[in-house]
Order: structure tokens, then sequence, then C-alpha cells
């Protein structure tokens, strides 16, 4: 580059002094022509020279691109075909910065919202519910997904969820950065909710789990986050605020309560997370009994731990900010400050002291020192996905309830037999007066019941002196019960749907005074069978008594 | 006038080549070699077009004009992130993570050197906050913008740069205070805490390959990359020597400097079931006679230059780690892990990952000499 530069240099200066002679000989030397064409023939010779050194200068720049001048980002940069200045390679964070504060909300603190997903496309529509109704500022909330071993459409879905997340116009609803992380673990653990919670399956299924974890959290933490939070997909009911609700705490970890609703026969509702706990003796004596790579998993009969478990702390109206402290914790909504994973907090992916995934992650957080904080009153609602065994038993009693209801089809049908077989000898009137049937059919259908009213009533009336006996005879039924409780269930049911319907027409058709007592009773002792039904037993009799 | 006259006289046709040539230089001049940047960037991964991407990659910034428009959806093929013997070949990143103490311009010079393609390879730094630590910053700034605003082959994909959140417990760096057994393990916790923020914000979704290479190491070769990759060893660490003038030859020598790349001793064992909860045991004290087996002392000049040994506990001078190590959980414990901690730690929480260290007796790299 040199070499042509200084060519070009002295070929300048030559024709520089040529020009000042030329200026000086141009008044005094009119008559001179002879000059001209000297001046003339070095000047074609500078341009030869100079036309050399440009194609010499371009074949060099030609065939050694690094070489060429860097123009930086002045305005010369937009002379470059390529924005190749715009391209920032160096990043500049301070750590302390991100500390994360109790109002993270007012100080643009970042939040990584990570979940990992695997067949998860029918919790997705309802997951993007929860994360569109989040009050937390939507830009400054990063999401991170790890995709992986999935054989249902989760990926497509989840692609055409974010798209659909982030064409919306109003910026305030996009997110940050979203990150999809596809990788396939090639775990062989099945996801449904059988193999998933058996017992066996536990200490393998938890490691893959913590390892994806861990995939997913190093693949998206970046300097700027100053939280993470971790949330199932399938949480069903969880307050919108409730990244500021658990922010407001200032811990370094911290999770909800976490439980679920069940059908109205397995009891409404019921704690679900059991992973967050604290720490007991005998669990600590028992993890020293076990071999290094035995993982303690809670909530199994196996293990006997004697834990004080945060799901059944929970008082529905205790006060949702009250705090416990625990050394396990769940991982359906962990919030945790961002330098907890900085500084190497983990899902141990082995069996840290005897504990994997995100009890192992308490544990660690807890070695170093984090504060790792359960809120007992604040619940979030997982969603309630029946066991084979739940299935099992709601498709007996769906088979119940059809048996009943042919049951009762057919006493319908005998009954409409027996009216037609009245009605028959009024029909004959009927035809005869067709002009006035509307009316004589009111009349009479009055008439009707009125009459199946009386009769009734007898019935009720008969029943009620017939009062102590029944007592009796529920009294025996329910030591038979108790001695054959699985066998009889059946019956009882049955009998206890009888008296029930029996007492609906009855308190309809406002009985006597002795009538109602009696039917008060009995229902008192239909729902100790209640009791008894669910498996409960003998501890719930003796109340029946008192209260008669 | 001459020069008007002149230019009427030029031939047109002479006049419309000038301006031609003049064009297409101007072009050449400033238009940087798109077809070769093209297609090593594509080849190396894609840059991101916004600042919310990950640290590993370079980003487009956005004009000052352009509408705001809304953070794209990024999909990140992880299975395809492959660790194999050929690494450049493959197009593997790098990232090379330093706990950036003192700013050596050797340190520098060498990593300059790299062999590997400077666009697969990513650089983290993490300094603390103290008067030494501004001092590195500010020479590392300088040496970094020089660097990246230099030929395009010698320009790194990308540099972090971090500064610390967490205190080092000692504020005196130098040799000997910073070597004394009682201050070692607040030292190596904080490291190892200093590491951890290093390796965990920078690593990203597309790094193949993390070399952990301290600042003091100044002296490597080109080749460090390429020739540790290809033992195809989840973690590999070479043998970390100082040249010193010895004065009983009276001539310059090497000599062991790093003794934390071990193969465990039974009575280390031994000591270590005796120990607290709390206790660590280290390397290279008197106090403290472990017996373990030494890979410094391992060095054999005459011996095969690629002998390869299975190692229980590792330094963190130089070594080569696969990503996916690191991305199963294996990082530097500040606290006690077994009885160990930082470096060592990671190689026992590493093979409780079952992934396996090696080290290298007789590939040397060289620390700086105090």
């Amino acid at each position: 580059m040199q070499a042509p530069l200084r060519l070009h240099l002295s070929a300048a200066l030559k024709d520089d002094s040529s020009w000042t002679h030329d200026a000086n000989c141009h008044c005094h030397c009119r008559f001179q022509p002879r000059s001209q064409p000297a001046l003339r023939r070095r000047r074609q010779l500078i341009q030869r020279l100079l036309l050399f050194g440009s194609i010499l200068l371009t074949g060099f720049f030609f065939f050694f691109p690094d070489l060429r001048p860097d123009l930086g980002s002045g305005p010369l940069s937009y002379l470059a075909s390529t924005d190749d200045s715009k391209l920032e390679t160096v990043r500049y964070y301070d750590l302390s910065n991100v500390q994360g504060t109790a109002r993270g909300w007012e100080r643009e603190e970042r939040i990584l919202l990570c979940a990992p997903l695997r067949d998860a496309a029918p919790h997705l529509p309802m997951f993007f519910g929860h994360l569109k109704n989040l009050t937390y500022p939507h830009n400054l909330i990063d999401l991170a997904f790890l995709v992986g071993d999935s054989k249902d459409n989760t990926l497509e879905l989840l692609n055409s969820k974010l798209e659909a997340l982030q064409a919306d116009p109003e910026a305030r609803n996009q997110f940050g950065e979203i990150s999809i992380l596809e990788k396939d673990f090639g775990q062989k653990v099945n996801q449904d909710v059988e193999s998933r919670h058996g017992f066996a399956a536990q200490a393998g299924r938890r490691k893959s789990m913590a390892q994806a974890r861990n995939w997913l959290l190093s693949a998206a933490l970046r300097p700027t986050h100053s939280w993470v939070y971790w949330r199932d997909v399938d949480v069903e009911t969880a307050p919108f605020t409730i990244l500021e609700d658990l922010m407001r705490h200032n811990k370094d970890v911290i999770v909800p309560n976490v439980w679920r609703p069940l059908p109205d026969w397995l009891g409404g509702e019921q704690p679900y997370d059991l992973n967050s706990w604290q720490e007991s003796e005998t669990a600590l004596a028992l993890a020293d009994t076990l071999d290094e790579d035995a993982v303690i998993v809670e909530g199994y009969a196996e293990y006997a731990t004697w834990r004080p478990h945060l799901a059944y702390l929970r008082d529905p109206y205790g006060d949702p900010d009250m705090e416990m402290e625990i050394d396990g914790v769940g991982g359906v909504s962990i919030l945790a400050k961002a330098k907890v994973f900085r500084q190497g907090v983990h899902f141990p992916a082995f069996s840290f002291e005897k504990h994997a995934e995100t009890e192992g992650f308490g544990k660690m957080a807890k070695r170093m020192k984090f504060s790792v904080v359960g809120l007992p009153h604040y619940t979030i609602w997982h969603l309630y996905e029946p066991s084979v065994d739940d299935i099992r038993h709601m498709e007996e009693m769906e088979k119940e309830r059809k048996a009943k209801e042919a049951e009762e089809a057919a006493k319908q049908q005998k009954e409409d037999k027996i009216k037609e077989q009245f009605d028959n000898k009024g029909s004959d009137w009927e035809k005869e007066k067709a002009a006035v049937q509307d009316l004589v059919q009111k009349a009479k259908n009055e008439e009707k019941e009125e009459a199946k009213k009386r009769e009734e009533d007898k019935k009720a009336k008969e029943a009620a002196k017939e009062e102590p006996k029944e007592e009796a005879e529920a009294e025996k039924a329910k030591e038979e019960k108790a001695q054959e409780a699985a066998k009889e269930e059946l019956k009882v049911e049955a009998k206890a749907d009888k008296a029930k319907v029996e007492k609906a027409q009855e308190a309809a058709k406002k009985d006597t005074a002795d009538a109602k007592k009696h039917v008060e009773k009995r229902e008192e002792i239909h729902e100790a069978w209640g009791v008894d039904e669910r498996g409960k037993a003998v501890p719930k009799q003796p109340e029946v008594p008192d209260s008669a | 006038m001459p020069s008007p006259r002149s230019l009427r006289r030029q031939n047109p046709i002479t006049l419309v080549l000038a301006g031609i040539l003049c064009i297409g230089f101007f072009i050449f001049i400033f238009s940087s070699n798109d077809a070769t940047a093209a297609s090593s960037g594509q080849a190396a991964g894609r840059t991101s077009s916004s600042v919310l991407s990950p640290p590993s990659m370079p980003f487009r910034k956005s004009r000052a004009n352009e509408l705001h428009s809304a953070p794209p959806v990024e999909h990140y093929f992880m299975n395809n992130v492959t660790q194999s013997r050929n690494p450049a070949e493959n197009k593997e990143k790098v990232l090379i993570l330093t706990p950036l103490a003192r700013f050596y311009q050797a340190y520098w010079d060498n990593l300059n050197k790299i062999a590997y393609p400077h666009d697969l390879i990513s650089l983290g730094f993490i300094i603390p906050k103290t008067k030494e630590g501004n001092q590195a910053y500010a020479d590392l700034q300088k040496q970094v913008t020089k660097t990246q605003s230099g030929p395009k082959a010698k320009r790194f994909a990308s540099i972090t740069i971090l500064r610390q959140d967490t205190e080092n417990p000692l504020m005196s760096q130098n040799e000997a205070e910073r070597h004394k057994m009682e201050h070692q393990k607040a030292r190596r916790g904080a490291m190892a805490k200093a590491r951890n923020s290093l390796l965990f914000t920078t690593l990203g979704p597309t790094t193949s390959w993390v070399l952990w290479l301290d600042a003091d190491i100044v002296e490597f070769p080109p080749t460090l990359i390429q020739d540790l990759a290809d033992y195809d060893a989840p973690i590999v660490a070479p043998n970390c020597f100082q040249r010193y003038y010895n004065n009983e030859k009276k001539a310059m020598d090497v000599r062991p400097y790093d003794y934390n790349n071990w193969i465990d001793s039974s009575t280390a064992k031994e000591m270590a079931a005796k120990m607290g909860k709390d206790d660590i045991l280290l390397e290279g004290y008197v106090e403290m006679p472990t017996y373990r087996t030494l890979m410094a002392m391992m060095h054999d000049p005459s011996a095969d230059p690629g002998t390869k040994i299975k190692l229980d506990g590792v330094g963190g001078a130089a070594l080569l780690v696969k990503a996916d190590v690191h991305r199963d959980g294996a990082m530097f414990p500040p606290f006690p892990f077994y009885h160990l901690i930082e470096t060592e730690g990671f190689a026992k929480m590493a093979k409780r990952l079952n992934w396996d260290s090696y080290g290298l007796p007789n590939y040397l790299v060289y620390h700086y000499n105090e």
C-alpha cells in the first residue's frame, strides 16, 4: 500500500512544480508555445502513472479485503455498502446493577421466565392466558422454553402462540427476548400421570428433569437478568400479580403454596406440591443411612420423613404474606434472584445431600446461605389431572350413575304404565268431550296430584310411626357396613339415595312436625354414611348419636 | 487558464474511463468484502437483530430512526451443538472465559495469536470492583477496542465484559498473601462465585466448548483449542508451568506451578472422612500432606507429548470443557463439596454427573512469574 502511494505523491509533486513553472511562464513566455507539447507529453505520463496506481490499489484491496481502511462509525460509514459498523461485538455489564430488589418493576429489573415443556400442547392455551394477564411489565419479561422429546405438536403450537403474542400492536403487550431451545435428551420415562408419580421412577425422572432445567437456565440466563421465575405450564389458577407479590418479599428464593382442586367426591381440594418442606431430624437421620446416589422423594410412603410441609400448613383465611423458612422447594412456581443462579446454585441432576432437582436446588441454595422461603397462605392452583385410580373410580361412578338412571327409567316406565292403565278409563270419556278437553284435563291433573299427595302423606305418617324401628335398622346397617364396608357400599348408597328421594318429596310437601324431625335425623345418618363411604370410617360415628 | 484548456483538450473517453475507475475504486475501498464476510458469518452462526440476545453472539444496533419492533421468537437447535475432534471444521463455537484481576499484555497477545477461527470465538471476562480491577478493566477495554476495530480476520465474534457483584474477601492479591492456607477457603469460594457468574451469563445456547484461561497464563501454543479438543475428553487440562531464572543453572528454566491437577490418594480420602462438613482439603501445602499424585510432577519432556491421564481434581489455569458438562449443572462449588472447592470441586461435581476429567502432563502452558 505504501509503495503506490509514494509513487502518487512524487508524481503529484512533479506535476505541481511543472504547473508553477507553467504559471510563471504564463505571462512572460506568451510567445514560446514549445513548452506546451512537452508539458502535455509529461501529463500523459502522469495520467498513465495515476491510472496504473489506481489499478494496482484496486487490485490490492480486491485481493486483501482485510487491509481496507476502516472508516469507523463517522459519517463516512454511510458510504459502506454493508452496515458492518452497526455490528456490535462488545458488551459491558455491571452485575451489581442486577441484584434484584423488592420493587423490581420500578427499577426496570428484567425477569427470565423459564418453562420446561414436554408433550404440553393441551396446557399451552391456558399458560398463554396466564402470560397475557401478568401485570409485571411485559417488556421486562424474557421467555425461555425448552422443548424436548415431545411427541405431540407442542413446538408448533408454542411457536404460533409466541408469534401471535409478539405480533400484538401494543408495544406494552410484547415480551422481551424469547428463546425456544430444542433439545432431546432421549428420556425413556413416560410423562403420563401414573408413571410420572410412581415411586420407583422418581429418582431417575427427577434427575432428568433437573438436567432439562439446567440446560434451559444455562442457555437463557443473561447478565441483564435480576430475577428468574420458574413456572409449570399446568398451573390452572394464579394471581395476575404473582410476580410482584413474590418479589415484594425480597427473598433469594420464594415459592407460593400449591394446591389443586379435586372433584367433590374426592373432597374438593388437596395439597399438590409436597416438595416444599422444612428439614426434619428424622429425614436427616434417614439421609445418613442411604447410599450416595439415593434420592429422597417427598410424598411417598416409602420414605417417612415427618417433615413439616408447606402445603399442609395452608389456612384459606391466613395472612397471605406470612413466610416460612423451608429447605426443599417445589418447582411449580419458583421466583429466585438471578444472582442465586449466577453464583452456581442449580437443579442437581445427581444426588445432592440425598436430593435432586428442585428439592436439591433448595438444599444447595441453603448451603450457599441464600434465604429460601415459602408462603403457606398464598396459594396457586395446579391443574387436576385424574390419576388412573381416579379414572377407574370415575368410571365406576359413571356406571353406577347409569345403572341408577336405568333403574329410574324403568321405574318411570312402570309408573307410566300404571298411569296409562288408570287413564284408559278416562280416555273413553275424554274422546267424547273433545271440545272442552283442555279445561277438563287441567282440572283433572290437579285432582290427580292432590290425590297423590294425600296418598303419600299417608305413607309418610306410616313411616313416622315406624321411626324407632328404622333407626335401629340404620344402626344395624352401620355395624354391618363397618364389617364389610366394601361389599355393602353399593347397597348402602342405593338405600341412602332412596332415602334422599323420599326426603325431598316429603320436604316439598311440608309435612307435620313429627315427620320433619324424623327427616332431619335421617339426613344426619346419611351424612355419616357418606363419610364412611370415603373410607375415613369409624372415628366419625360417635357424632351421630350426639347430634341426634 | 491552463487547467480548463487542458480539460478541454482531454479526450472525453479518458475522462469517462477515469470516472469509472474512480467509482470502482471507491466501491472497493469502502465496501467490506461482502462475499467472504457473509459466508463466514453464516457458517459461524447468525448475528442477532436485537440487543436482547445471547452475549456469545454479535448483534446489530438498530438505527435511531428505525421503528420499534418486537423482539423476535428465536429458535435454537441445541441438538446440533456438537463437540467433535475437529471443532474448526464443524464450526463449533468456543467460549474463552477469564476471571481477570490483572491485565497482562502477553496474555492478550497470545489470545490474538490463537489459530482457531476468531469468528467462532467469544470472549468473556469478569473483573472485580477493586482499584486493581479498574486498572485491568481500562487496559482490557483499550486492547479490546483495538482488536475489534482491527483487521476482520482477527476480530472475535463477541466479547462480554462483566464487573463482579460479589466482594473479594482479600483486598491484596499479591502472591504470598493469596496463597496463605487460612485464606484459601474464602478466596477460592469467592473465585468460584466469580467463575460461575461469568459462566452462566455468557454460556448461551450455541457454545460448544468452554476454554477456561486464567489471565496470568502468558504463554500457550496458538493451536491450544484444536490440540485439547482432539483428545475428545469432557474436561481436559494441560500442565501449567512457570518460567524462571534458575540461579543454579544460570539459565532460564521451567518449574511446575499449578498443583490442583491431581489423582486422588487413599490418604486424602481418609483425611476427608475425618473432616467436618465445612472443612476443605487443599493441595500444595506442607501442613496438609495428602500424598495425591500431582500432574505437575509427572511432566517428562522426553516422554510422549500426547500422554493423557485421568484426574480427580483439576486446576483452572487452562481447562477445556465441553459445554454440555456445564449445561448439565457442573459448576465451581463455592462451598466445600466433598471437601473440595472451586475447580477441584468442579471435577468432583462433573464426576457425579458422569463426566470424567483428564490431564495432559506433557502439554505445557506457562504462568506469569511475579
